[in-house]
């Protein structure tokens, strides 16, 4: 049954961090322009190995019988045992902490893998067109296998600490890469913020896994193997009748302490803050990391540990998690994306759409349609890496330049950029029918709208001023007359040979409708290699861009009218557990939504079906013509305000100033940070800095006087430089060492 | 004739070791003060060899050659030290070096 991708699953982690390694050790030395290479081949395998293990457990799935979840652990070998292990009673608190540096292969994993390093190697390969000859080439990329080591382990760890050593593992490469241009304080300080707002999450995460532990005695999933087979995803099914005092705690709380570490991974209110900041590193990191996988964590977490996040207390549904996730995460989507209204940076555009797009995602899970969640991660993770890879080749091609107030019309100058946006933009506004991203958010305001109508009006709303943001976009950068940044002082020079463009030069050489047929030209060959002028669009570039743009408009019909994720998704053990409690403790639960069809009796599926499928048929289909002309009619109001009038736009700005003002200054929320937290903290800074200089460093300055003079004292009567003199006083020493330990 | 003793290798050591400390602090000549410390040097080799045997394993014998690379590297340094020190003042007497005390 088992293919030698399932058997040797240890290696996709593995690889990437050898790949890493290698470009870390011997990159600035040996390998220079070169230090791609290890990293590609590693990631590639690692992204062939996903797939394997991919394709393997969808057989597995398809051979087996209704009800029976797919799962497979592989421990790698005993990271800590801590503690006595005759104490360790199966479910219950003791003295005894097991954990396994161990892997957990499931349907979800299998997905998340793909994501993680499908995308992850399309995204090496641009990387290393974008980033030709930048200073520490090699850096940048032992940071990213290093990433993808971390974030599979994130995605396979059999335990909640592995996720956590993940977890934080991707944390410190993401602050390694928004700090990879160190010497701009703009990015030093947007690392550390990044790094410091996801403390505060993190902190959370710790001690809802010390619960965990504290309550059940184990930090496993489904059980470690060693001294117990139940493990925490099972035990927090149990009746609130069996549990100890601790467990009934741990209930409670741990929901709430894993939500803190989602929402500052995930960037949720009031978390966000950092991800727009993140912007300062290099663009294919915030494709990879600040976009497609690393942020998506959070939602992953809560699809994995789905029986965590809700109970049944006296009789009562204990929701209050879950409300808060749907609440945060339905608040999020609508507030980020009133941000990105008016942001004029092509990447704090999109990041602000990532914390919007994260939300749904949030509430997908909330409202117990993990599938859903998951799907949208997939579609989000395609299109949107797309997107920012899209806005590197337009900041490469404007030489680093992002406000989309300095140009326009580029179509002339990237014609294939162009369309490979409209590709993504289109996916993220939802586009009907044709695209990935009209599935994805259908199927979550569907679900959202089973539960409560105004979640659900709150992410319509969103998903219209999400097509309106994202056209706005699109139609300022590619439509309109040509305009591009005026050249920067220090590009004077530029030589023939450059392989960068020039903005001056594009402006004298590309800039009629010479220029347009020129390029023209080139596409007719399909010539992505440098002639004799400058090419933007790179083979290496242009290669990845095009695959990702054929996810973000296949992929989400496919899925969707196949259900094949659905009915794999179905068969993870995480869905399974999640369902099959939520089904007593809520009543009525979306089989549908769990993916889980097949657990039920025919019997059951049946009454089912002909109770609430013609009526949830019909419901989605209104949805999704409503979702539709909501996003054709924020394409619409875009293309008037951005395309046809352009003025017209800012008087209508200028007439809500206030309002405009309000999203200029995205709410002012950093503001109000730095003056509730920030300076605050800096105040008692300085008073512990005051104690420390003259309290704390007082005392030890004073207790060293006493040395001090008996130095002096001894300098001014036995040094007198007489060798004989130190020996004997060292011969004086010895014998009141041996007097002292013989008599006493 | 009696079995040589432990006792009888550490009187041999103690007795190079005062020796050597006796020789050290009355003589004012670098290169014989240096030779003394060697003494010393050998006289604790000998106590830890004396102990190795008598306990039956080697570590003392194996630290033992240890201490002799070391003591030979040493003296190498010493004595050039020492050539370096004399052609400076053209005499071997250690007090005309006191104002290195600082």
């Amino acid at each position: 049954m088992e293919n030698t991708a399932l058997q040797n699953v240890w290696l996709i982690p593995l690889l990437p961090l050898i790949g890493a390694a290698i470009a870390g050790f011997f990159g600035a030395r040996f390998l220079r322009s070169k230090s791609h290479l290890p990293i590609w081949i590693t990631v590639g395998a690692s992204a062939v190995l996903s797939v394997m293990v991919l394709v393997n457990l969808y057989g597995m799935a398809h051979e087996a019988k209704p009800g029976e979840p797919i799962g497979i652990t592989k421990n790698v070998f005993t990271w800590i045992a801590a503690g006595d292990a005759t104490t360790a009673v199966t479910g219950a608190a003791s003295d005894y902490l097991h954990v396994n540096v161990g892997y957990f292969i499931d349907p979800l994993t299998a997905v998340m893998l793909c994501v993680v390093c499908g995308i992850g190697f399309l995204i090496t390969v641009f990387a290393a067109g974008y980033m030709k000859g930048e200073a520490g080439y090699w850096r940048f990329f032992a940071y990213l296998g290093l990433f993808i080591f971390m974030m599979t382990n994130l995605v396979m760890g059999e335990n909640l600490l592995m996720l956590y050593l993940g977890w934080e593992g991707v944390g410190l490469c993401s602050y390694l890469l928004i700090g990879y241009y160190y010497e701009k304080p703009s990015a030093r300080d947007a690392a550390a913020k990044a790094f410091i707002v996801n403390r505060v999450g993190d902190f959370g995460f710790a001690l809802g896994i010390m619960l965990c532990f504290a309550a059940f005695g184990t930090v496993s999933y489904f059980g470690d193997g060693v001294h117990s087979n139940t493990g925490l995803i099972e035990l927090f099914t149990k009746p609130m009748s069996e549990m100890t005092a601790t467990q009934q705690i741990a209930v409670t709380w741990v929901p709430f302490l894993l939500m803190l570490g989602a929402f500052g991974k995930s960037a949720q209110f009031p978390l966000y803050v950092w991800l727009p900041d993140a912007m300062e590193g290099p663009t294919p990191v915030s494709a990879l990391i600040h976009a497609a996988t690393m942020v998506t964590a959070g939602v992953y977490m809560i699809a994995r540990c789905g029986t965590m996040f809700f109970h049944n207390i006296g009789g009562e549904p204990y929701s209050a998690p879950l409300v808060t996730i749907a609440v945060v995460g339905a608040f999020t989507a609508l507030f980020a994306a009133t941000i990105a209204m008016r942001q004029f940076d092509l990447k704090k555009v999109f990041a602000y759409s990532t914390v919007s797009q994260l939300g749904y995602m949030f509430v997908a899970a909330a409202v117990l349609a993990p599938v859903a969640a998951v799907f949208h991660l997939v579609t989000h993770a395609f299109f949107k890496a797309l997107l920012f890879l899209s806005s590197g080749v337009v900041m490469h091609a404007m030489d680093g330049e992002l406000d989309m107030r300095k140009m326009s019309g580029l179509k002339r100058v990237l014609p294939k950029t162009r369309w490979l946006m409209l590709a993504g933009c289109a996916a993220l506004a939802g586009f009907p029918v044709v695209t990935s991203g009209f599935y994805s958010k259908d199927e979550i305001i569907a679900v959202a709208w089973e539960r409560n109508t105004i979640l659900a009006g709150v992410l319509l709303l969103t998903s219209f001023l999400t097509a309106y943001y994202t056209f706005r976009l699109y139609f300022r950068v590619f439509h309109g007359p040509f305009v591009i940044p005026s050249q920067p002082a220090t590009d004077l020079i530029p030589s023939e040979a450059d392989a960068h463009l020039s903005p001056g030069h594009a402006s004298a050489g590309h800039g009629g409708p010479v220029a347009a047929n020129q390029h023209g030209h080139e596409v007719a060959h399909g010539a992505g290699h440098g002639g004799p002028h400058h090419n933007h669009e790179p083979w290496i570039m242009m290669a990845p861009l095009y695959i990702l743009a054929i996810g973000a408009i296949v992929v989400g019909p496919w899925l969707y009218w196949t259900g094949a994720l659905e009915h794999f998704l179905g068969r993870s053990p995480s869905f399974a557990w999640a369902y099959a409690k939520a089904q007593p403790v809520f009543g009525d639960v979306n089989a549908h939504a769990f993916g889980v069809e097949h657990m039920m009796t025919t019997g059951q599926a049946v009454a089912i079906d002909t109770e609430h499928a013609a009526e949830t048929k019909q419901l989605h289909l209104y949805l999704m013509i409503a979702s539709g002309v909501i996003a054709l009619a924020g394409i619409g109001i875009a293309f008037l305000l951005h395309k046809k009038d352009r003025a017209q736009a800012e008087s209508l700005a200028n007439k809500f100033r206030p309002i405009a003002s309000l999203l200029d200054h995205k709410y002012w929320i950093d503001e109000l940070y730095d003056a509730a937290i920030v300076r605050p903290l800096w105040a008692v800074g300085k008073v512990y800095n005051v104690i420390d200089a003259w309290v704390i460093d007082g005392a030890v300055w004073f207790a060293t006087i006493v040395p001090r003079a008996a130095g002096v004292g001894l300098r001014l009567t036995l040094q007198k430089g007489y060798l004989q003199g130190y020996a004997a006083g060292m011969l004086f020493g010895v014998v009141v060492i041996l007097v002292a330990i013989f008599v006493f | 004739m009696s079995q040589l003793a432990l006792q009888h290798y550490l009187a041999v050591g103690a007795i190079m070791f005062a020796i050597g400390l006796i020789g050290f602090m009355t003589r004012r000549n670098l290169i014989v003060m240096f030779l003394c410390t060697e003494l010393m040097f050998q006289g604790v080799g000998i106590n830890l060899i004396a102990f190795g045997h008598f306990h039956g394993n080697l570590s003392g014998q194996a630290f033992v050659i240890f201490l002799l690379v070391i003591a030979a590297a040493e003296a190498s340094l010493a004595l050039g030290l020492i050539v370096l020190l004399f052609r400076q003042r053209n005499t071997l007497d250690a007090d005309a070096w006191r104002e290195l005390k600082g």
